[in-house]
């Protein structure tokens, strides 16, 4: 697969870590990674990059995940560009919101290398 | 028809349902099999405490507790990394793990998954300090082992709609 640009948000780096880690172990070997703690920093980041796969925690303090995104589809960022939301929130009225919000794929903390292989891959070569 | 879980407290605090999140949070982010001690860890006095409240349907909180050097152990297990003293890197993950036990549990009931909202988490580390809620709904706490490592996991409830 050739070069993947993905935008991480969370406001863990630990758990930015963890999810490049387990993109690299979902096959995604040329990686190049941008990180974000913030939905601000996040915008600021797709105005002057181009990624081809965002992923996003949802509960983060000030502009939480699913705002985040609202932002991205409000301003034309990323366009066609697939957004995963990574979360603790497990109902279906939050991957509902989610979707309606315009994500793609819903990865469930905690979570595998092999579940992150299986939401994500799929998203990477439709895209 | 409003949801209310007034009428559900046994369900809500099943203790398997706590016990079930450690586990999973535990495998599935660290590749350890952690198990549930009879009686409560005894925690050394420099300890680690990560705080998740919970808003909604349940008000509380969920709280994870251990001594530094599990900590530092658990941080490890996450990262790659290794770690001699608690930083911030050390806390981002103990506050992350507590962030996920948090949503685990409250995931096991289904009116709880959907109306309780999670705050962000917020560590404190120090020597002899208790946590202390006074009346609570309920509590759960256990003591939890893996390897030679101790930690505790609270669940304080003091509302229930």
């Amino acid at each position: 697969m050739s070069e993947i640009r993905a935008l991480i948000v969370d406001d863990s780096s630990v758990m930015r870590k963890i999810v490049e880690r387990a993109l690299r172990q979902a096959g995604l070997d040329a990686l190049v990674v941008h990180e974000a703690g913030t939905g601000t920093e996040g915008l600021e980041l797709l105005k002057a990059k181009s990624v081809d796969l965002i992923l996003s925690d949802i509960n983060m303090p000030a502009m939480d995940g699913l705002e985040f995104l609202r932002q991205i589809r409000a301003q034309n960022l990323a366009e066609g560009v697939p957004v995963v939301m990574i979360t603790t929130e497990s109902s279906e009225e939050h991957v509902k919101e989610a979707i309606e919000a315009g994500a793609q794929g819903y990865i469930r903390k905690p979570f595998t290398a092999e579940q992150v292989k299986e939401r994500v891959l799929p998203l990477v070569r439709a895209a | 028809m409003a949801v209310s879980l007034r009428e559900s407290v046994a369900r809500v605090s099943d203790p398997r349902n706590l016990d079930a999140s450690v586990e999973e949070v535990f495998r599935l982010m660290l590749g350890i099999e952690c198990r549930r001690e009879a009686g409560l860890a005894t925690v050394e006095n420099e300890s680690v405490t990560a705080v998740v409240g919970f808003g909604g349907l349940l008000s509380g909180a969920c709280v994870f507790r251990s001594g530094a050097r599990t900590a530092l152990k658990i941080a490890a297990q996450m990262t790659g990394m290794e770690f001699d003293s608690i930083d911030d890197t050390v806390k981002d993950g103990i506050g992350e793990i507590c962030n996920m036990l948090a949503g685990a549990w409250k995931g096991k009931v289904p009116e709880l998954a959907a109306n309780c909202g999670l705050s962000v988490p917020a560590v404190i580390t120090g020597r002899d300090y208790n946590l202390h809620v006074q009346a609570p709904e309920f509590q759960l706490h256990h003591g939890y082992r893996f390897d030679e490592e101790v930690f505790e996991v609270t669940i304080v409830c003091d509302g229930l709609q």
